[in-house]
């Protein structure tokens, strides 16, 4: 009880961010598996991006290394410029067959 | 002590905002679990000392990477997900026996996994916009400036596949008297002109569909 109390004390661990990271990707993962959405899909990838992100920044509070968020503030310009062609690409496949289903997109000819 | 219960709190709400955007069926609620996600991770990035990296979670993936998201949600006028029947019957106690095992797994990393000493997160001059600044402008100039470079490629790329092409696709829908169409397409002859033509009667769409008589409704 003792040992939890101290454990309270001296603020969050660094294992307990890496867990919480793995959780959310975890959940990231098991949304690109279930939804039959494209853009869910894509929105579960993004969660995934940020799960890792958080690993990132953790790693860097905790070791005092600025790499890490360096590194991260890279990782978001990328997850935009994918963002944006990952919505045209979402687009134009809406404009060929007129559903975003992924279970119905299951022949390369239209 | 505070941060503890900050960081359970934080936590906790990325968690469940994450859980609803893959239990919501409509993609927009998805989108603004998501934002949720987005927020709770900003706060515990300042929980970790590391502001500009939380204020720049904000402007780039709340502020505007979900707003694209819910342009084209709504653009395209995304439905709701229909409840699809299951055909492998022993996947959900899989998965709940799955979710137990990752469950048992964190507990004991969280647990068992110590460092030799409880690191008080202290002030730190490591997560401040200069020392980013710094090290962006100096040690990491060349990733910086292929950064930009792979920004715009992506706005080339993301022009290129939304354009409309200038031709028929299988798909496009023509209506006799609005419909505009490239010259060479209503009048042989004339190859490869793409003057605009207004298609104005049946018999000029007859001829670029290849059918006879009126085109069903």
């Amino acid at each position: 009880m003792n040992e939890l109390k101290a454990m309270f004390e001296a603020g969050p661990q660094l294992p307990w961010y890496l867990a919480l990271s793995a959780i959310l990707f975890t959940i990231g993962v098991a949304g690109v598996v279930i939804k039959r959405n494209v853009i869910s899909m894509f929105m579960c990838i993004e969660l995934m991006l940020n799960a890792v992100n958080l690993t990132f920044v953790a790693f860097s509070s905790y070791f005092r290394d600025v790499n890490g968020q360096l590194f991260v503030f890279i990782v978001m310009t990328v997850a935009a410029a994918e963002a944006a062609v990952g919505l045209g690409i979402i687009i134009a496949i809406f404009r060929n067959r007129e559903s975003l289903d992924v279970d119905e997109a299951n022949i390369l000819k239209l | 002590m505070f941060t503890t219960l900050f960081f359970f709190l934080f936590a906790g709400m990325a968690i469940g905002c994450a859980v609803s955007v893959i239990y919501q069926r409509n993609p927009l609620y998805s989108a603004i679990s998501l934002v949720g996600v987005f927020l709770s991770l900003a706060c515990l990035y300042v929980t970790l000392a590391a502001p500009f990296i939380a204020a720049v979670q904000v402007i780039v993936y709340a502020g505007a990477i979900m707003v694209l998201v819910v342009f084209v949600i709504m653009l395209l006028n995304v439905e709701e997900e229909e409840h699809r029947i299951t055909k492998v019957k022993y996947l959900l106690p899989t998965a709940i026996l799955l979710g137990i095992l990752l469950l048992a797994q964190i507990g004991y990393i969280i647990t068992q996994v110590k460092s030799d000493k409880n690191i008080k997160l202290a002030e730190s001059p490591v997560g401040v916009t200069e020392s980013i600044g710094t090290g962006l402008f100096t040690k990491y100039l060349l990733p910086f400036e292929i950064t930009s470079l792979l920004l715009l490629m992506a706005i080339v790329g993301a022009m290129s596949l939304a354009r409309r092409s200038a031709t028929l696709t299988p798909t496009t829908r023509i209506i006799p008297g609005t419909q505009v169409l490239p010259k060479y397409l209503v009048d042989p002859k004339a190859k490869y002109d793409t003057t605009a033509v207004e298609s104005e009667t049946t018999e000029e769409v007859e001829k670029v569909l290849g059918i006879k008589g009126k085109p069903e409704e």
